[in-house]
């Protein structure tokens, strides 16, 4: 008879419950079967805690549901938290909202991780030489509000990623009542480019992009299934699109350098030299043949013969576009990282909104967007620009008191800016932080904020589809720790330090934004009892809003549009560098949280590490295979990074995504992989001032080492892209750790 | 353990394993198996609460000499509702004692009311503790054989967890591994006939049997009664 102490003796080891699995490894499976040796079951090791008073829905094992907002990303889609015995275990959709319907991107999923994170900051800490002493949220108030009493108006920033909702307007009164004019909103990855182009091109920043309504889309460079603006909107758009309109299954060609993975879904994939997007949308406006004017005028040079010599475009593809854009309409042409990427971006995007200007799509598959009646809400939209501004000003020593509300400028600024001495300047900095990230750790003073599931709130997104709406945000469940706060009750308790007589009557902010909604009851939609009223917004964590929607200007903006011939390779950094934005790790403020680091990349399936990608041509020349670590560097600065050779990048362009190579953080961002912004030069968009991010020039070198590339796809250390890595070792006795 | 040990173990491991699941083959039974008596915060007298009425004193003013058959699902009314059974909020017993001057200073109502006045949860120690992998049902087993077999409370719950209502402090009664919940399973029962379903009435919901894939082979016992298995499938237990 074999018991579990015979087996432990057997095995050597303790054994435990725990252990059950490891004995049925170990071919015992007849005996848990067969019942004998009785000791799976634990009597009083573990602690059942009851509730003390528990409401009537409250059932152990039984789940609820509250709605809310995913604050992961600026897309705003609605999420379903399931709670059970307090705790909130898994996220869903909202199929109310129009701008997830249901749908939930991985990114969305893994704000659980964020908010259970092991390495969030937890007490307010105050800096001692290099260290941070704990210290109390009064302690932490006073200090603020001394270190202001000493400051002028002028001499206090903010900087804040995009803000919207009553937050915005608490933090607005704040920088108001403080006398204060610098507040940055400063977003990493953000479409400002776009935005100027839209302006020009169709009278609004963010018009409704119908993909669900257009037979082909030709997208230059936009990530929309990925990255781009609202993503999870717009892959259901794009079921719809590829089920067709009509019965005409929908078009996709995408027009980029790097292969993004709306590249890799499209049916028609073109290479484009890096910055001559551009010249491939006037060259195909030539190729229609049907403009007329002054659009007729501008493109008449573009002939196949020289736009296919400039952006690298074979010309029978040029002459299949324009064949599928003439025989299918409506279409629509999108301007995505082509725009943003460049110094000449605003003309590039310019003239990629020409194209739909010329196909008849402004007003069809480009629609006005929908207006939010309360101006006050709206989103203030982030940019790089304001970074540069603000790095600017803080080396000049302009500000005293820096305030840094959950963005991360050390990690994210261009190596070149030196961030994080012009921030020393200031003379006392305010870190409002999830993670002692690269800017927290430079801070004086770091305050520690709830996750988004413990905190209340509003927002409205930049892009909105069918309607406008107020996204509610509201805890899923209690705090984790007991000495984090809401962004919200910080500005509350802030603000009152200034209007102490405005704000008396609200004691923390749930009762302020509840205030201010039963004020707008009835602009809000809702009529009747308050609590009604109130408790019905929250269950539905949505509030739809009748928006009349403006009108789009009809007329192309043709003027001062000039593209510049692309220029000849450099000799000394012959290689465009392009930092890729991948659907996980976006600017990598999300990087802590494992599930981001350990679900693969898309298109490479690469986990937890960096990687540059390589044209096998390229790689070819160079001598190098996947898993040779290369040194890439730039004007700026240089990187040691792994190869992967990948098909989809132009050849003369090499990739790294951003997002990895923290140097802070925490547990899971430390220390893996590469920061790309690291090596980037500061060269900026010519008409906006945004950072152009394509515009890093590079070259790569073999350092001699190389590892097995850690990815789902392929054997590791067998044949990967023709060649055999790691020959001499077989897969389970290779020590990754010791290859690098 | 060294790797060349491991496969000559394994096999080993499974011919005795087979040698002594012949050996100690189970009989259908619920003998009885009593674990440890568990040391709890507060000495929680079952038997006064849920142990049977003394005949002599219907009033039950002794309590040396018999309970107040509260039925169990009065306190732990999570069992019928959600797979587990939960313990019952504080405010439960708070309910009924603020109301019970009579033993309102006796040491384990004031340990009761010292937790509430504090709004601390009382640390109760488990009992029947179920490896993670393992999904008993509770609410299940409570539909089935209380709502519609119509059986004592007292009797179903104690199929698993033994005479408590005799007991102070719960204790565990019987093995609960998996060889002895399947003894039960693997029974022919006779199926009870109720309702409008003329025969095979264990319909929960619209189902016909037990939920299970496939409808569980039928047979006939000694007196002619149809008989089936209960649900069988790995999955029910094991997700
Ligand atoms: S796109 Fe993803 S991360 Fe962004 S709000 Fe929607 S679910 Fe959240």
């Amino acid at each position: 008879m074999i018991d579990s102490e015979s087996t432990k003796n057997l095995s050597g080891q303790a054994f435990d419950r725990r252990d059950f699995l490891k004995v049925l490894g170990f071919g015992g499976t007849a005996v848990a079967l067969s019942g004998c040796g009785n000791t799976s079951i634990e009597d009083g090791k573990e602690t059942v805690v009851s509730y003390v008073e528990a409401k009537d829905y409250v059932i152990p094992g039984v789940a609820v549901y509250f709605n809310s907002t995913c604050a992961q990303c600026d897309a705003g889609c609605s999420i379903t938290g399931k709670i059970r015995e307090g705790r909130v275990l898994k996220l869903e959709g909202n199929p109310e909202s129009s701008i997830n319907r249901g749908k939930l991107c991985g990114l969305g999923q893994a704000s659980v991780q964020h908010h259970y994170n092991p390495d969030r900051v937890r007490e307010p800490l105050l800096r001692n030489g290099d260290k941070g002493q704990a210290i109390s949220w009064e302690k932490a108030y006073e200090l603020i509000n001394e270190k202001l009493q000493g400051a002028k108006g002028e001499e206090v920033a903010f900087i804040t990623g995009d803000v919207s909702g009553h937050q915005k307007v608490l933090l607005t009164n704040y920088i108001d009542s403080l006398g204060s004019k610098n507040h940055f909103v400063y977003e990493a990855v953000a479409p400002a480019v776009v935005r100027a182009g839209n302006l020009k091109s169709y009278g609004v920043e963010m018009p409704r992009y119908r993909i669900d309504k257009a037979k082909v889309v030709l997208s230059f460079g936009a990530d929309f299934l990925g990255t781009w603006i609202s993503p999870v909107h717009f892959a259901q758009q794009y079921a719809a699109f590829r089920k067709g309109v009509d019965g005409q299954r929908g078009v996709l060609i995408q027009a980029e350098s790097k292969m993004t993975l709306t590249g890799a879904n499209a049916d028609r994939w073109l290479a484009v030299r890096p910055g001559t997007e551009g010249i491939l949308a006037l060259g195909i406006i030539n190729a229609l043949g049907i403009a007329t004017g002054d659009v007729a005028e501008l493109v008449k040079d573009y002939d196949r013969a020289r736009v296919s010599r400039d952006t690298g475009v074979e010309p029978s593809n040029i002459d299949k576009i324009a064949a599928i854009l003439r025989l299918r309409s409506p279409s629509l042409i999108l301007a995505g990282s082509a725009a943003e990427g460049y110094v000449h971006g605003m003309q590039n995007a310019d003239a990629i909104n020409l194209l739909n200007h010329v196909l008849g799509n402004v007003g069809k598959t480009i629609e006005a967007p929908v207006s939010v009646p309360f101006p006050q809400l709206t989103q203030t939209k982030g940019n790089t620009a304001s970074l540069k501004k603000l790095n600017d000003d803080l080396a000049a020593g302009k500000y005293k008191v820096l305030f840094n509300i959950a963005t991360n400028p050390v990690y994210t600024a261009p190596a070149s800016y030196k961030y994080g001495d012009s921030m020393a300047k200031a003379g006392f900095k305010v870190a409002f932080a999830h993670y002692l990230d690269e800017t927290a750790l430079q801070a004086d003073l770091v305050l520690p904020l709830d996750s988004e599931m413990e905190d209340w709130g509003t927002h409205v997104p930049e892009y909105l589809a069918d309607t406008a709406q107020i996204n509610i945000q509201q805890p899923l469940m209690e705090r984790l720790h007991a000495n984090t706060r809401g962004m919200g009750d910080i500005l509350l308790t802030l603000v009152k330090q200034r209007k102490p007589e405005e704000y008396k009557a609200f004691d923390d902010y749930y009762g302020y934004l509840r205030y201010a909604m039963l004020q707008n009851k009835a602009a809000l939609g809702g009529s009747g009892d308050d609590d009604v009223f109130w408790n019905d917004t929250l269950s539905k964590g949505i509030v739809k809003l009748s928006g009349a929607s403006g009108a789009l200007s009809a007329k192309a903006a043709v003027e001062g549009l000039k593209l510049p011939q692309p220029e000849e390779a450099d000799k000394q950094y012959p290689l465009r560098l392009i930092p890729s934005v991948t659907s996980n790790l976006r600017d990598g403020r999300h990087t802590n949280q494992p599930w981001i680091q350990e679900s693969p990349d898309p298109l490479t399936t690469i986990v937890w590490d960096s990687w540059v990608e390589v044209h096998p041509k390229k790689a070819l020349e160079l001598g190098i295979v996947e898993g040779d670590i290369v040194k890439v560097t730039s004007k700026t600065g240089s990187v040691n990074v792994q190869v992967y050779v990948f098909p989809g990048i132009h050849p003369e362009a090499v990739s790294i995504p951003m997002g990895r190579g923290h140097e802070a953080m925490g547990r899971y961002a430390k220390g893996y992989g590469v920061n790309p912004f690291g090596i980037m030069d500061a060269v900026f968009e010519g008409s906006t001032g945004e950072l152009a991010m394509h515009e890093t020039r590079v070259n790569i070198a073999k350092t001699g080492q190389r590892v097995i590339v850690v990815k789902d796809e392929g054997p590791a250390g067998g044949k990967q892209m023709g060649r055999r890595v790691a020959l001499s070792r077989s897969t389970d006795q290779v020590d990754l750790s010791k290859e690098v | 353990m060294h790797r060349y040990l491991r496969f000559p173990f394994m096999l080993a491991s499974f011919l005795v394993a087979v040698a002594c699941h012949a050996a100690t083959e189970q009989t259908l039974t619920t003998e009885d198996d009593l674990g440890p008596q568990v040391q709890q915060p507060i000495e929680f007298p079952h038997y006064r609460h849920a142990g049977n009425r003394n005949p002599v004193d219907p009033t039950n003013s002794d309590p040396t000499k018999g309970g107040m058959e509260i039925n169990c699902q009065y306190c732990h009314t999570y069992a019928r509702r959600s797979l587990t059974a939960g313990i019952p909020p504080l405010q439960k017993c708070v309910g009924c004692h603020q109301n019970i001057p009579t033993v309102r200073d006796k040491p384990r109502i004031v340990e009761l009311f010292k937790y509430w006045d504090a709004k601390k949860a009382i640390p109760w120690k488990k009992v029947h503790d179920l490896p993670d992998f393992v999904r008993f049902n509770h609410e299940r087993h409570i539909k089935r054989f209380i709502e519609q077999q119509g059986r004592p409370v007292q009797e179903v719950c104690g199929y698993c967890h033994g005479q408590v209502k005799e007991m102070v402090t719960a204790r565990r009664q019987k093995p609960i591994t998996m060889g002895w919940c399947v003894s039960c399973h693997m029974k022919e029962h006779v199926v009870v006939a109720k309702g409008a379903i003329p025969e095979g009435g264990t319909p929960i919901g619209k189902q016909d049997y037990w939920y299970t894939f496939q409808k569980p082979a039928e047979t006939r016992n000694a007196e002619g009664e149809l008989t089936a298995k209960g649900p069988n499938d790995c999955w029910l237990c094991h997700k």
